[in-house]
C-alpha cells in the first residue's frame, strides 16, 4: 500500500446520538450513535474500513489521526491518550444499499475491557466524559475521510440511593379524623361506663331509694295463681296510692325487700 | 305502664338489632383481615423490611376483634332478651376492652397507610434487590418478591427503568451497566423466562422492555388492605358505639 500524500476528505456529516425513542441509548458507561447511511459512499473501496474515534471533550482538538492500522490508539489508551479508535466496520456496511441495526452501540463489549486484550474492541466507557466522536475512513495507505466532530455526549451520572428521602410529604387528614373521632368515642364510653357504675356505686352507698327509676322488668313465667285470700301487708311494702290495697290480684308494685 | 313497657320492647329490639349487626360485622372484619393477611399479591416480604409490618399486625387484630365482636354480639343479644344485669355489664366491659383493641388497629392502619411513598420502595429495592452478599434471608425475600413482581406485572422498577441508571445500588455493584442498564426481569421474556431480544432490552427498544413502573401493582393492593382495616374498622366502632351507649342506658333500667 501506498501512503497517500494528501490529508483526508472531510465530509460534512456530524455523528450524533440517536434521534430515536430509546430509553437505553445513553447510560453511564455507554451510548448508541446514529447509523451513519450513504455517508462514505463516493470515497470508500470494498477493502477499506470505518472506524469510530472517541475523545474527551477537551482532547478532541488534540486527536490526529493515525498513519496506518497499526498505530490506531487502542480502548486501553484512554485513560492517557484520552482517546481512542473502535467500531471497526467494513465500508461496505455504511453504505445506501446496505440494510443494517439503526445505531451503533458504542461501549457494549464488556468482556474488553476485564481481559489484557492488545486488539482494538469496543468496551465500556470508564467516565461520563463528555466525549465527542467522528468517523474515520481508513484505507489500507491510511485515512482517506473523515467526518467532523459530534457535539459533547454526556453520560448519565447516578446518583445514591441515600439521597432518597423516604418520608411522606405530610400526614394525611384521614389519620387525623380517624384518629381523633376514636378517641373522642372512646373517652365518651369510658366516661358513660365509669358515670354510669359510679352512679349504682353512690346510690347503693347511701341506700338511696331508686325504685322509681326501675322500669325494665324481667319476663315472668305466667302460671295460674288462684285468688289469694287476702293477708295482711308487709310492714315495709308501699301500696300506691297508700291504703288503697285490694285483695284482688293485680300487677304488683315494685316493693323494696 | 302499657307505654313504657313499649318503649321498653322498642329499645330492646333495637339493641338486638343492633347486636345483630354488629356480630354479622365483626364476621365480615374476619375475614376480610384473613383475606389480607393471606397476603395474595405476595407483597409481604417487602413490607417486613420497611419497618412497616405493622399493618399486617393490625389485620391479626382484625382477626381477633371480629371473633370477640361476634361472640359478645351473641352474649349481648341473650342479656337483652333476659335482662340480665350481671350478663350485660360482662357484655359492656368485654365490649370495651374489644373497642380498645380495634381502635389500635384502625389507628395503625390508617398511619402506617400514608407511609407508603414511592420513595420508600424505591429505596428499599435500591438497596436491597440482588444484593451480593445478602445480610440476611429478608434481602433474598427482597429479591424473589420483585423478580416475581416484575414478571407478573410486566414493570421494572419502582418508578421505571430508568430508576436504576438514576442511582446506584446494590445491583449495579455487580452487575454493569453496559451488560445490564437495568434487570433481566424488566425485559420482555419468553416462556422459558429469557429475554426476546436482548441487544433490543438493552438499548431500550419499545417493545423488548417492560417501561411501566411497578409502584401502581404495590400500591394498590396495599392502600386496599389499610383503606379496608382502618375504614371499615372505624365504621364497625361507631356502630358499636351507639350500641354501647344504649346498653348502658338499658342496664341502667334494670331492676334488680
Amino acid at each position: 500500500c501506498l501512503s497517500l500524500p494528501t490529508p483526508p476528505a472531510q465530509l460534512p456529516y456530524v455523528p450524533q446520538v440517536s434521534p430515536m425513542a430509546l430509553l437505553g441509548k445513553v447510560t453511564a458507561t455507554t451510548f448508541a450513535l446514529e447509523r451513519p447511511r450513504c455517508v462514505f459512499d463516493g470515497h470508500a473501496d470494498a477493502s477499506d474500513a470505518v472506524w469510530l474515534a472517541v475523545a474527551f471533550a477537551n482532547a478532541s482538538a488534540a486527536f490526529r489521526n493515525p498513519l496506518s492500522r497499526a498505530d490506531v490508539p487502542l480502548y486501553q489508551q484512554l485513560p492517557t491518550a484520552r482517546s481512542y479508535m473502535t467500531l471497526e466496520t467494513a465500508a461496505t456496511a455504511y453504505s445506501c444499499s446496505a440494510p443494517s441495526p439503526a445505531v451503533l452501540r458504542v461501549g457494549s463489549d464488556t468482556a474488553c475491557r476485564d481481559q489484557g486484550r492488545q486488539d482494538p474492541c469496543n468496551g465500556p466507557l470508564p467516565s461520563p466524559g463528555p466525549y465527542r466522536v467522528k468517523f474515520l475512513l481508513m484505507g489500507c495507505g491510511g485515512p482517506k475521510a473523515e467526518t467532523r466532530w459530534s457535539e459533547p455526549i454526556l453520560l448519565r451520572r447516578a446518583a445514591s440511593p441515600s439521597t432518597i428521602d423516604p418520608a411522606p410529604p405530610r400526614r394525611g387528614s384521614a389519620v387525623v379524623v380517624i384518629a381523633s373521632i376514636l378517641a373522642s368515642l372512646g373517652a365518651a364510653l369510658a366516661t358513660a361506663v365509669l358515670g354510669a357504675l359510679g352512679a349504682k356505686v353512690w346510690g347503693s352507698l347511701c341506700h338511696q331509694d331508686l325504685g322509681t327509676d326501675t322500669f325494665i322488668r324481667r319476663s315472668y313465667r305466667t302460671h295460674h295463681i288462684p285468688p289469694a285470700p287476702p293477708q295482711p301487708l308487709p310492714p315495709g311494702c308501699g301500696c300506691s296510692p297508700p291504703g288503697l290495697c285490694h285483695s284482688a290480684p293485680q300487677a304488683p308494685a315494685p316493693c323494696q325487700t | 305502664m302499657a307505654k313504657s313497657d313499649d318503649c321498653v320492647h322498642i329499645l330492646q329490639g333495637l339493641l338486638v338489632f343492633g347486636n345483630v349487626v354488629i356480630g354479622m360485622c365483626g364476621i365480615a372484619l374476619t375475614a376480610e383481615c384473613i383475606y389480607f393477611v393471606s397476603d395474595p399479591h405476595g407483597l409481604y416480604p417487602l413490607l417486613k423490611t420497611t419497618e412497616n409490618g405493622d399493618i399486617y399486625a393490625a389485620a391479626w387484630i382484625g382477626i381477633f376483634v371480629g371473633l370477640a365482636l361476634f361472640a359478645l354480639s351473641i352474649l349481648g343479644i341473650i342479656g337483652v332478651i333476659k335482662a340480665s344485669r350481671t350478663l350485660l355489664l360482662v357484655y359492656i366491659i368485654l365490649m370495651l376492652i374489644t373497642f380498645a383493641f380495634e381502635m389500635a388497629s384502625c389507628i395503625t392502619a390508617a398511619t402506617h397507610q400514608d407511609s407508603f411513598t414511592p420513595e420508600l420502595f424505591l429505596k428499599q429495592m435500591l438497596e436491597r434487590y440482588q444484593k451480593s452478599e445478602p445480610a440476611n434471608n429478608s434481602d433474598n425475600e427482597v429479591t424473589k418478591t420483585w423478580d416475581e413482581l416484575m414478571i407478573q406485572n410486566h414493570c421494572c422498577g419502582v418508578l421505571g427503568p430508568s430508576d436504576w441508571q438514576e442511582y446506584t445500588s446494590a445491583f449495579r455493584r455487580t452487575h454493569s451497566d453496559a451488560d445490564y442498564p437495568w434487570p433481566r426481569m424488566c425485559c420482555a421474556l419468553d416462556a422459558q423466562r429469557l429475554p426476546v431480544n436482548l441487544d433490543g432490552c438493552k438499548l431500550g427498544v419499545p417493545g423488548y422492555y417492560n417501561s411501566n413502573g411497578c409502584y401502581d401493582a404495590i400500591s394498590g393492593p396495599v392502600s386496599t388492605h389499610a383503606w379496608g382495616v382502618a375504614w371499615f374498622g372505624f365504621a364497625i366502632l361507631c356502630w358499636t358505639f351507639c350500641v354501647l351507649l344504649g346498653t348502658m342506658f338499658y342496664w341502667s333500667g334494670i331492676e334488680y
